[in-house]
């Protein structure tokens, strides 16, 4: 939808506003404000602002018919003018109307405004309106000159793909002018490709009574399209344009012609479509009715008993139907949406609407003419007012797709022309819509699924517009929700030989003879009906993924479509990852139960249950499997059931479920088998399955804390705000840390709040209060130790607490601390709360903090995808060299937490890799500057609240961050608490958003194309190289490595892993990449892999802040003084301050070309700088031993390490 | 020696073959308003010092041209920029830093006679005769910082800060009058006097009809649509 662009928020435009004009009593009547107005009733037709379907008169009319009391308002206007001149001026009728209306309809103007503004985008340019109608005009001579004639073999293909072929097709010239249809007729075409559908209608002539039995038609159809296209080709007029043939929505059987104009100004995007149809008249009328067969099974050689009724051909009647009544159904449509300028933008909000959801593609589509018959049924049936607003009309088409039920059918048939029941006809369909011939079914391909689908779509369509704590309307309108990212699980077939199998083996020849051979819906419905009775209520929906097929110029031979088939599954989270499926009773239901083991094969087992129930049982795993093993369950029993039925082997299919899951596992080089604890560990963890036994000490921990004795004060709360604690934290925490030589050492500290009971007795001031906060944690620190025989150590920042091989680090929250930072004294010697950056710092840590975690922590336990879907978005972001310091990690953990509670779709996630790609589609599409994300837990902020936020967020934008996230805790400091201007920057975030939507090209392009597997984690979690200016490497054995799933750096390949424990708290890369950032973040951007990154990767700001510019004593940093009395900064110089900071860290700099020439080469590295010829190698040597003796001698504990690295460089 | 308004331009050197280096501009300290931490004539004011530069290391160094006093360092020059440099460091408990950033310093040396000494010097060298850098970064400073950060132990750290709030008599006979005792009045908060401020709004106003005569209720009528213009429209 690269049409509808962002829409700004403009105020209303000027006109809107009537000059000060008469006010009358009637005015005053109407500020009783009778505030009653049913939205769904259509009786009451009030306007909401939009185009009025009749002419209103202009305010300026307005005021020239009311002339009298002009000289009684001019007494009063001036007594107004006195107050507010720009807001207290007397409102004119319509002024309060809209008012009113506004006030009823919406929650707020700003989606009224949003979606006229989305409205007059989407208009059609006059240029392309003015050439389709040209284009018609000229069409309609052009068919008048065609002559009557034998078609000869033509140098075009006839684009159909049929076993016998027809001969000696004589053309007759068509009777009747082409005409426009669909959209173009009903003026409610749509960007950003416009289509334009014209149909020509073959005369009777060419068609004989008998022609409606096996395929004749259609290749009569297309024949007649053939030779069409070819005079085209021939006409001077046409010849410049591109011709091409497609089949209409995935169908094999309605080819049509594409046709790509010359003219500059349209052909890129404008696109005619020509459509071959025929008279109604042609055939008897009740020759397609669904119950007879017009595809004989002799014309497949099929031997049929001549007892047996012949098989209903349903499908392919009405693909006939279709052609013969389109006529008719465009009359129809003509009438209902010309020059009604309120239904046609009522289609094209509910197009835009349909086409992001992407459910209108391909064979099963559920099309927009679809809903355009529906407008036209709901106006029929006197539930669409004439007069209903384009708002109205989408929004009571929603409600009715929502609440009606088409499964038995309805119909727009005059009663009269309904001539057969109406339950007969849907017992034939899935899904059942009658056109106004009462012959055809509009809804006739579109599977159930497809149109429950829908209907859950439209219906929360609705909620969203009913919850009045939240603007819709990027929800409906603006986000583009691929099919893809709304499923959990993605089946993929399409390896040729197994769907021939499948075609062959497994479809009913009735369904052969329905489809006319056409394999898709075959398969569909085979795997359908199969993944349905298996599955039962483990998944929610099961949805085709089409992808449209694409046009092929006219000389080349049609292509075989539907070879390949791709189904969705949405997965139902409360019993997805149920181990165990259960048969009938053995005793009571013999026959069930044999029919279970039959469905079931192998897998089915008789089993005696606690419950002393004897029974078939399917297990799939045991209850203590490690989630992400659970959440493979489904594709066990799918691969299963396609194996043991389909005859399928695993390899020919593609099931693609929680590849990417693998980022947050345990790397294979660490052996869990080292670690000492009591703790049952699996080689194969991850970092969800770990995060429990955190939480498990940690409550123990706190309970130990609860039951100190003789504490001077209680402890009354105690909280963890640890990633761990909330199922966030990506790394596998294992529990490994220990004390050495009195000093503790952990790759993780868990932070842990503690708040102690009221007391008056704290000092005022805010040394004393810290030395006495110190006091109480070494008191603490000391009884633990006595009661509870724990280790502990004092820091700077707490108490470090050692248990079972977790260390915590317990910190005291005091509302005074809080208060003294805030504090300040005006001149007038009155104290005053002011929130600075430090005190705000706190009051998150200590306060706002603990309550979001445990809102997170319980929004993981409703979604258990929630979790793991911020691991792996936190691993992409670490191997996109996007570390804490320019992304705030809970930036990410909120907007995940986003994308589960906003409701933007029908189910909750259940996949954490689908949840990932929605998270990849935010980054990827949001517009940072419109957009304030909020986290409304529990709803507790009102309607007002919010409606005061967004407003001060969208009047003062400039005081927010770039990306702003307010959760309901954080009310005073809404939308700035969480992000800051520097981080992300909105350099960053437009990196990150780039970022996004490269990672979803490459996974769209693997799920679309035929041949390609799903896209490899290695492919998404490792950054890219380019970019950077410059590389530090670092040396490998000081870095420790990350536990989790190492994919690879951009710039080297993989090195002998280390997995020391570093003292605990302390990370001195990311100590001294602060200090970096602090110091030249004005000259270059520093980017490195917080999750055991080896190199820091820099980028130089523009050349602009690098040129010599004039002496001046306050732009003096980092400049050196070169010619002229000008002074400039020199990167080199910068260089070797890096090298300064990093003394002992880095290997060496090199850009990254070089870096990767020599990985290539095999090369022995250089140890220093290369682009200093001069360094002379013995000298760096001798001064990095030194160096190096001088780190033994400060850290003995490094020593081990320090030793290990030099044989290990004289390998590389 | 470079010179450039008036400043005298010298490298400043990490290591004995540093090829790249920052250069430093100085010049004796001279503004109108004196501070009395700078003292006129024998203090020295560097610009541009790189952010890893510390207070001792320039003390040692500049030994050479005389005894220093002490050096201070601030973010730009300015009046009080000194003090907002180090503000919230010397507090016990406290774990702010001053900025890692590019600074200026003072170099205050006992004798005038050192500044034009200083001013001499060929280049800045922070390194030990050994090639040793007096400055502690990466790996060294990373595993120096000791978990005790305090200097003395806690408790006695802990008990002068107390003491200092319970304060007697001053050398001068003032007594601190506190918020303790039995006249202590209306603590001096915002909100306190905020309150205070409203309840006298409050008690002047008179008690007044608002929906009685028809002004008033046309004006309340008026009211409610430029709330709702404010609503629908503004924004």
């Amino acid at each position: 939808m690269g049409k509808i662009k962002k829409i700004q928020r403009k105020g209303p435009p000027a006109t809107k506003r009537p000059p000060k004009a008469a006010r009358t009593e009637s005015t005053d009547s109407a500020l009783g404000l009778d505030a009653h107005s049913d939205l769904e009733k259509p009786a009451t037709s009030s306007d909401d602002g939009f185009e009025e379907p009749t002419p209103k008169p202009k305010p300026s009319k307005k005021t020239t018919t009311l002339p009298e009391p002009v000289s009684i308002i001019a007494q009063k206007k001036n007594k107004f003018r006195t107050d507010d001149a720009k807001n207290v001026k007397p409102p004119t009728l319509e002024e309060m109307k809209e008012l009113r209306d506004t006030r009823n309809l919406f929650h707020s103007n700003l989606f009224k405004l949003q979606v006229k503004e989305m409205l007059e985008e989407l208009q059609l340019k006059t240029k392309y309106t003015e050439y389709i109608d040209n284009w018609m005009e000229s069409f309609t001579v052009f068919t008048q000159r065609l002559k009557d004639g034998l078609v000869e073999k033509s140098q075009l293909e006839v684009p159909l793909n049929v076993d016998k072929k027809i001969s000696g097709f004589i053309f007759s010239k068509p009777t009747k002018e082409p005409q426009l249809i669909g959209a173009a007729s009903t003026g409610t075409l749509l960007g950003p490709k416009i289509v334009v559908d014209v149909a020509l209608e073959m005369p009777k002539d060419c068609l004989h009574k008998d022609d409606y039995l096996n395929l004749i038609y259609d290749q009569k159809r297309a024949l007649y399209l053939t030779y069409v296209t070819n005079q085209m080709r021939s006409d001077p007029a046409y010849s410049q344009d591109k011709f091409a043939f497609n089949y209409h929505g995935n169908n094999p059987l309605k080819p049509v012609l594409e046709l790509t104009p010359a003219a500059k100004h349209v052909s890129k995007h404008l696109q005619l479509r020509l459509f071959i149809t025929a008279p109604q008249s042609t055939f008897k009328p009740g020759r397609f009715v669904p119950w007879n067969n017009n595809i004989r099974p002799t014309y497949y050689n099929d031997e049929w008993d001549e007892e047996e009724a012949l098989p209903s051909t349903q499908h392919y009647n009405a693909s006939v139907l279709f052609d013969l009544t389109l006529a008719q159904n465009q009359a129809l449509l003509d009438k209902a949406f010309k020059g009604r300028r309120n239904f046609q933008d009522g289609l094209l909000l509910l197009k835009v609407w349909l086409r992001q959801r992407e459910l209108d593609r391909g064979f099963t589509g559920f099309g927009s003419h679809i809903l355009a018959s529906f407008i036209v049924y709901l106006n029929q049936q006197r539930i669409l007012h004439q007069s209903s607003s384009s708002y109205q009309v989408a929004r009571t088409v929603w409600n009715q797709l929502a609440n009606t039920d088409w499964t038995n059918g309805i119909t727009l048939a005059p009663a009269s022309g309904q001539t057969e029941q109406l339950s007969t006809i849907a017992g034939y369909y899935d899904v059942c819509f009658m056109d106004v011939s009462g012959q055809l079914n509009l809804c006739a391909n579109v599977p159930l699924g497809v149109y429950q689908r829908v209907r859950a779509e439209a219906k929360l369509a609705v909620d969203l517009l009913n919850d009045m704590k939240l603007n819709s309307f990027p929800y409906i309108f603006m986000q583009k929700c691929p099919l893809y990212t709304r499923v959990d699980n993605i089946l993929k077939i399409t390896n040729y030989s197994s769907i021939q199998q499948m075609l062959v083996l497994h479809s009913k020849p009735q369904m052969k003879y329905d489809f006319a051979s056409y394999g898709y819906p075959q398969l569909l419905q085979i795997l359908t009906e199969l993944l349905q009775k298996g599955l039962k209520q483990r998944v929610q929906a099961i949805l085709p993924i089409e992808t449209v097929s694409s046009a092929w110029p006219v000389e080349s031979k049609a292509p075989i479509i539907g070879q390949a088939i791709q189904l969705g599954l949405i997965l139902d989270p409360e019993h997805a990852y149920e181990v165990l499926d259960k048969g009938p009773s053995s005793n009571d239901d013999p026959e069930g139960s044999a029919e279970f083991r039959k469905f079931w094969g192998e897998k089915s087992n008789l089993r005696r249950f606690q419950d002393g129930s004897i029974t078939e049982a399917v297990v799939w795993g045991t209850t203590k499997d490690a989630p992400s093993k659970k959440r493979l369950i489904v594709r066990q029993i799918v691969m299963h059931l396609l194996e043991h039925h389909l005859q399928l082997d695993s390899k020919d299919i593609q099931y693609i479920a929680a590849e990417l899951d693998l980022v947050y596992q345990l790397s294979p080089w660490f052996k869990v088998s080292k670690v000492k604890t009591k703790l049952e560990l699996q080689q194969d963890t991850d970092a969800e399955a770990l995060s429990p036994n955190v939480i498990r000490c940690y409550d123990d921990l706190a309970r130990q804390l609860h039951a100190l004795d003789d504490l001077p004060l209680e402890i009354v709360s105690i909280s963890s705000i640890s990633p761990v604690s909330r199922y966030c934290e990506p790394m596998p925490v294992l529990p490994q840390a220990r004390m050495m030589a009195d000093h503790i050492h952990a790759s993780h500290i868990q932070r842990v709040i503690i708040q102690l009971g009221q007391s008056g007795k704290w000092p005022n001031e805010l040394s004393a209060l810290r030395a006495l906060k110190t006091a109480f944690l070494i008191e603490i620190g000391e009884k633990l130790k006595a009661q509870c025989r724990l280790n502990w150590s004092i820091t700077s920042e707490g108490l470090l607490v050692l248990k079972r091989g977790f260390c915590f680090l317990l910190e005291l929250a005091h509302n005074k601390e809080l208060a003294l930072l805030k504090q300040e004294v005006t001149e007038r010697g009155v104290t005053k709360y002011v929130d600075n950056p430090e005190s705000r710092a706190l009051e998150q840590r200590h306060y706002i903090l603990p309550k979001v975690s445990g809102a997170l922590h319980s929004l993981h336990q409703s979604h258990s995808a929630y979790g793991p879907t911020v691991l792996i978005a936190k691993r992409w972001l670490a191997t996109q060299l996007l570390d804490d310091g320019i992304w705030p990690p809970m930036a990410t953990e909120l907007l995940v937490a986003h994308l589960y509670q906003q409701r933007n779709a029908p189910q909750a996630i259940a996949a954490p890799q689908t949840g990932f790609m929605r998270l990849l589609h935010l980054l990827a599409h949001s517009d940072w500057n419109g957009e304030l994300f909020l986290l409304n837990f529990n709803s507790s902020w009102q309607e007002q609240q919010i409606g005061d936020l967004e407003h001060s967020f969208r009047s003062d934008r400039q005081s927010y961050p770039p990306l702003a996230l307010a959760t309901s805790y954080d009310q005073q400091h809404a939308g700035r608490l969480w992000t800051t201007g520097e981080s992300p920057s909105l350099r960053i975030l437009s990196h990150v958003s780039r970022l996004a939507r490269h990672a979803l090209e490459m996974i769209e392009t693997s799920l679309q194309s035929k041949d390609l597997r799903f896209v490899r984690p290695a492919q998404l979690f490792r950054g890219s190289s380019e970019g950077y200016d410059l590389v530090i490497q670092l040396k490998s054995d000081l870095v420790p490595n990350a536990l989790s799933y190492d994919l690879g750096s951009p710039f080297v390949s993989f090195d002998q892993p280390n997995y020391l424990l570093p003292r605990a708290g302390k990370d001195p890369l990311a100590a001294i990449v602060h200090q970096l950032r602090s110091a030249y973040s004005d000259y270059a951007a520093f980017f490195y892999n917080p999750h055991g990154g080896k190199e820091l990767a820099i980028m130089w700001r523009p050349p602009a802040v690098f040129a010599p510019k004039a002496f001046k004593v306050t732009e003096l940093q980092a400049c050196t003084l070169c010619d002229k009395g000008k002074v400039q900064v020199v990167r080199e110089t910068l260089v070797e301050d890096f090298k300064v900071l990093l003394k002992d860290f880095y290997l060496r700099i090199s850009t990254p070309e070089e870096l990767k020439r020599e990985q290539r080469e095999h090369q022995n590295p250089k140890r220093y700088f290369n682009a200093k010829p001069q360094d002379n190698e013995s000298c760096s040597k001798s001064k990095k031993r030194k160096l190096a003796k001088a780190a033994k001698v400060q850290a003995p504990l490094k020593r081990k390490s320090l030793i290990k690295s030099r044989p290990l460089k004289s390998l590389s | 020696m470079e010179e450039i308004e008036g400043y005298t331009v010298v490298p400043l050197r990490m290591s004995s073959d540093a090829l790249h280096c920052h250069s430093v501009y100085m010049r004796e300290h001279f503004i109108r308003l004196m501070d009395p931490n700078k003292p006129k004539g024998r203090t020295l004011f560097l610009l541009n010092i790189p952010p890893y530069v510390t207070e001792e290391s320039l003390k040692g160094f500049f030994k050479r041209a005389g005894n220093v006093e002490s050096v201070q360092f601030a973010a730009k020059p300015g009046k009080d920029e000194t003090i907002k440099w180090y503000e919230g460091t010397n507090e016990p408990f406290s774990n702010v830093r001053p900025p890692f950033i590019f600074k200026v310093a003072y170099v205050v040396f006992q004798k005038s006679s050192s500044i034009g000494k200083a001013l001499a010097v060929p280049s800045i060298d922070l390194f030990h005769s050994s090639g040793e850098s007096t400055i502690k970064t990466g790996m060294e400073l990373w595993h120096e910082e000791s978990p005790n950060i305090w200097p003395t132990t806690t408790e006695e750290s802990e008990r002068a800060a107390l003491a200092a709030k319970n304060s007697e008599a001053d050398a001068d006979g003032w007594v601190t009058v506190g918020k303790e005792g039995r006249n202590a009045g209306f603590e001096q908060k915002e909100s306190v006097i905020g309150r205070l401020e409203k309840k006298r709004e409050n008690d002047t106003k008179t008690k007044e009809l608002k929906n009685f005569y028809t002004f008033q209720i046309r004006e309340s009528k008026m009211q409610n649509i430029v709330e709702m213009r404010k609503k629908f429209e503004g924004g």
